[in-house]
C-alpha cells in the first residue's frame, strides 16, 4: 500500500472514518485566522449548537473585517460540524480527540481552545439543538379526567357504580378518551408509583457506577 | 309491590310451557341462563339450541319463547333488585307452579350478588383502560444529547373497544422523572375525589 496516498485525515476515528470535507479543509481556513476572531467564532459557533440565535455575533464578525465572508463560512461549516459530533459522544476520550485534531492538521493553540470547549467544565449534557431531537414515544400533553357515578342505567335500575373517564392529549397530537375502570386505576397507579419508586433507586445508586 | 312482570299473552303461554318442563332440566337450565345474563351475547349456541329442543321436546319457536321469557324475568329481577321472597310471590301472581317459583327463588338468593356486580362492571364506554403493562430504562444517550443517564418509563395501555373485540388498542406512552410525578399527582388527586364517594 503505498503510504503517500493515504491523507492524514484518514487516520480520524471521530466520525467513524468519513471525515465532512468541510472539516477537512478546515486547516487551510484557519491559517489567516487570528486567535482573537478565532475566539469569536468559536464563541458563536457553540452557541448555535446550543440552540441559541447567534446572528448578532456573526454579523459583527463578518463586519470587523478581520475575515473574509467566504473563509467565516467555510470555518464556521467545519467548526460546527467538528464540535457537534464531538460533543454528542458520551464516550470520547480528550486523547483520542487531541489525537485526531492533530491529525486534522490544526495548530496546538486551537487544539487545546477545541479540547477546553468539548471537555471543559460541563456537569451536565449540553443539549445540542431542540430541531433535531433523538426518536420518541407520544408524551401525554394534556390529561382530563373525571369521576362519574352511573346511578341508574337499562339494566339495574340502582347501579351505583363510579368509574373514571380519561382525555389524554399527547404530543403526537391523538387524543385518547377512555374509561378506566376503578379496579384498574387502582392497578395503573400502583405500577406509576413502582416506577417512580424503582427510578429514585436507580438515581441514587448507578450514577455512581456508571463513569462519565 | 307492584309487579315486575306484565301479564301479557306471551307471558302466559311462556308460564304454560315453564310449567310443563321436568324440574330438575329446568333448574339446569336456569342456570345456564343465569350465567350468560351479564353479557350481551345469547345464552345458547345454536347446535346447544338444537340439542335443548329435542331434550325438552319442544318446538323451535316454542324455545325461543321460553328462554326469551325467562330472561326476560332474571333481567328484570336484575333491575330492580328484588329479594327471593318477592320474586317467588312475584312468580307465583303470575302462575307460575310453586316448585318451579321456588326453584328460581333459591338460585336468585345464591347467584343474585354475583349477577348484579358482573352488571355493575359491564357499564359500557367506547373504550376501556383493560391492560398496564411499563418498562424502566436509563437512557445513555440520544443523537441530539450527550452523556445522560437519565430515567425514563415507557407505559403501554392498552384499551378495549366496546365490542370486546380481541385485539387491544396500544397506547404507548413515555415518561421523564418529572413527567411522572407529574402524571402521578394527578391520579391522586382522582383518588381523593373516589375516597370522596366512600
Amino acid at each position: 500500500m503505498s503510504g503517500a496516498n493515504v491523507k492524514m485525515s484518514d487516520t480520524v476515528s471521530l466520525f467513524g472514518g468519513r471525515v465532512p470535507a468541510e472539516v477537512d479543509m478546515l486547516y487551510k481556513h484557519l491559517k489567516n485566522v487570528n486567535r482573537e476572531t478565532f475566539t469569536q467564532i468559536l464563541r458563536a459557533v457553540v452557541n448555535a449548537i446550543g440552540g441559541q440565535d447567534c446572528c448578532e455575533s456573526v454579523r459583527e464578525i463578518s463586519e470587523s473585517g478581520f475575515i473574509s465572508e467566504e473563509s467565516l463560512n467555510h470555518v464556521m461549516a467545519g467548526l460546527y460540524a467538528l464540535l457537534k459530533e464531538a460533543l454528542c459522544q458520551p464516550s470520547l476520550k480528550q486523547e483520542v480527540f487531541s489525537d485526531d485534531l492533530r491529525a486534522l492538521r490544526f495548530s496546538e493553540e486551537l487544539l487545546a481552545d477545541l479540547v477546553a470547549v468539548v471537555f471543559g467544565n460541563r456537569q451536565t449534557s449540553m443539549n445540542v439543538s431542540d430541531k433535531h431531537e433523538g426518536p420518541h414515544l407520544a408524551k401525554i400533553e394534556d390529561l382530563k379526567w373525571r369521576v362519574d357515578v352511573a346511578i341508574s342505567t337499562s339494566s339495574l335500575s340502582r347501579a351505583l357504580q363510579p368509574s373514571i373517564l380519561m382525555q389524554m392529549k399527547l404530543s403526537d397530537g391523538c387524543t385518547h378518551q377512555f374509561e378506566v375502570p376503578v379496579a384498574k386505576f387502582q392497578e395503573l397507579r400502583y405500577n406509576v408509583s413502582l416506577i417512580l419508586k424503582e427510578m429514585n433507586d436507580i438515581e441514587k445508586r448507578s450514577i455512581l457506577k456508571i463513569q462519565d | 309491590m307492584s309487579s315486575i312482570i306484565p301479564e301479557t299473552p306471551s307471558i302466559k303461554a311462556a308460564v304454560t310451557h315453564i310449567n310443563s318442563i321436568d324440574n330438575s332440566k329446568f333448574s339446569r337450565l336456569l342456570t345456564r341462563i343465569l350465567q350468560k345474563l351479564h353479557l350481551k351475547e345469547r345464552s345458547f349456541s345454536q347446535e346447544e339450541e338444537e340439542k335443548l329442543q329435542s331434550a325438552l321436546s319442544l318446538e323451535r319457536h316454542t324455545l325461543q319463547l321460553l328462554l326469551e321469557t325467562v330472561s326476560f324475568i332474571l333481567e328484570q329481577a336484575a333491575y330492580h333488585n328484588v329479594k327471593p321472597a318477592s320474586l317467588r310471590q312475584q312468580l307465583e301472581n303470575i302462575c307460575i307452579s310453586p316448585q318451579k317459583a321456588e326453584v328460581f327463588s333459591q338460585m336468585w338468593a345464591a347467584d343474585a350478588a354475583d349477577l348484579l356486580e358482573k352488571i355493575r362492571l359491564g357499564i359500557f364506554a367506547p373504550m376501556k383502560l383493560d391492560r398496564v403493562s411499563w418498562q424502566l430504562n436509563l437512557q445513555m444517550a440520544r443523537s441530539d444529547e450527550s452523556r445522560l443517564k437519565a430515567p425514563h418509563a415507557v407505559l403501554n395501555l392498552g384499551l378495549r373497544a366496546e365490542d370486546h373485540s380481541e385485539r387491544l388498542q396500544d397506547v404507548f406512552l413515555e415518561f421523564s422523572h418529572q413527567d411522572l410525578l407529574d402524571f402521578y399527582n394527578q391520579m391522586e388527586t382522582v383518588q381523593t375525589q373516589l375516597d370522596s364517594l366512600a
